[in-house]
């Protein structure tokens, strides 16, 4: 008596086809797979350690995902994981130092190329090539290649107490190369 | 100023410790800056530059749980009641509307093809007539508003169908464009085809397709299946 169908199940839809690869995500499970190391090491870049770039990670996914719709494109998607990332560290800068110290820059490029997740390495290098050599080594002993106080002094060939106050400098002129360089 | 604090932070990125929250000057966070930047440009994940395996395990299962847990919330109902909502007077039709805006993240069986939304089937519904046959023709998309639930039905190859009339996004009310053969949200420009499915959006995340509704066509009326009106019990 009615033209009533049979219950249907909620589809994802294509709706407006974006350029290239597109196809979207099929559950929540790909998301997280496709984007999760590329998400923590966007955060990582900002936050420089391992324990921080964990929780923030974990905070991104638990936001993200439950109002994520899969209709949405892989770009999309993407976009909307960065635009919660971003978001994240702010609140995390605001509650630990009370200003923001690194933050996840609006860009053309996508959210998972190198450009996006971190131009550390370069910055890091333009910074460390205009320091004087003794500032430069220190850093480089202690911040790259992760060596002790005690390794780096003996590497320098200077006293535990030098090699202090040599990387206390070097940090000091370091940030205020780096400081000129932002924009 | 805190040196104490900067050389605290400092040393703990260089011990790997999760670093301790305090109150530094300008010169002190371009510090802090430059020394997680040196941290970062490190690679490989036994410095942390990539993620753990464990840690990916872990809060996969974490976000297993909540997936699988609680029924998405409707935070939107709020937002929705300030616009044009015009199904705000039963809870019944509002619980659909919000199953509708807010719809489930996951989805098991997805298809490439443009899909249905869910059907909208009231628990306590009746038949209400929207329109009378001959008003329903091919190609024409005819409105009708219930009080509890408003929509547009048409024919196609002579059976008729109905979709909602209120936009998935934030519950705006839709109008038909003829010309263009498609609904139109006055909000955010979204627009449906006559069937339900996105069209054209403007939203970061597309919106669901308009859930159809039961219609029957029984002596030369056509019939929605709706929600009774709160002011006029079924």
């Amino acid at each position: 008596m009615t033209a009533r169908n049979e219950p249907v199940r909620p589809r994802p839809l294509r709706a407006v086809p974006d350029s290239g690869d597109d196809d979207g995500y099929t559950d929540w499970e790909a998301v997280y797979q496709d984007n999760a190391t590329w998400v923590y090491r966007t955060l990582f870049a900002r936050v420089g350690n391992r324990a921080d770039a964990e929780d923030l990670t974990t905070e991104v996914f638990l936001a993200a995902l439950r109002p994520l719709r899969l209709t949405a494109s892989v770009g999309e998607v993407r976009a909307y994981l960065r635009a919660t990332a971003r978001t994240v560290l702010a609140a995390h800068w605001r509650e630990t130092l009370g200003r923001e110290i690194t933050s996840i820059e609006d860009i053309e490029q996508p959210a998972d190329s190198e450009e996006a997740i971190s131009t550390a390495p370069q910055r890091v290098a333009q910074v460390l090539d205009r320091l004087p050599d003794r500032y430069r080594q220190i850093l480089e002993s202690r911040f790259l290649q992760s060596n002790s106080i005690k390794e780096s002094a003996a590497e320098l060939g200077i006293s535990v107490a030098n090699a202090k106050v040599l990387q206390h400098r070097a940090l000091r002129l370091a940030a205020q190369v780096n400081d000129g360089d932002q924009p | 100023m805190n040196a104490r604090g900067t050389r605290r932070y400092v040393d703990d990125l260089l011990r790997g410790r999760r670093p301790k929250p305090f109150q530094p000057d300008d010169f002190e966070a371009a510090q802090i800056r430059t020394a997680i930047e040196l941290r970062a440009a490190r690679e490989g994940a036994d410095v942390g530059a990539a993620p753990r395996q464990e840690f990916l395990d872990d809060l996969h299962r974490r976000l297993a749980e909540q997936m699988a847990g609680t029924p998405p919330a409707a935070p939107r109902m709020q937002n929705a009641t300030r616009r044009q909502v015009i199904v705000g007077t039963s809870a019944a039709a509002a619980a659909a509307v919000a199953a509708v805006s807010i719809d489930r993240a996951v989805t098991d069986h997805p298809t490439e093809a443009p899909a249905a939304a869910g059907e909208l089937t009231p628990n306590n519904g009746t038949w209400q007539r929207v329109a009378a046959s001959s008003e329903v023709l091919d190609g024409r998309m005819h409105a009708f508003d219930l009080g509890s639930v408003s929509g547009f039905v048409r024919r196609v190859d002579g059976k008729p169908q109905a979709v909602s009339g209120v936009c998935t996004h934030q519950g705006c009310r839709l109008w038909f464009d003829a010309p263009d053969d498609r609904l139109r949200c006055p909000c955010h420009s979204t627009s449906f085809a006559p069937g339900g499915q996105v069209l054209t959006h403007q939203l970061p995340i597309a919106p669901k397709p308009l859930p159809t509704l039961m219609v029957r066509e029984a002596d030369g009326t056509i019939e929605v299946f709706a929600p009774a009106r709160p002011d006029q019990p079924a």
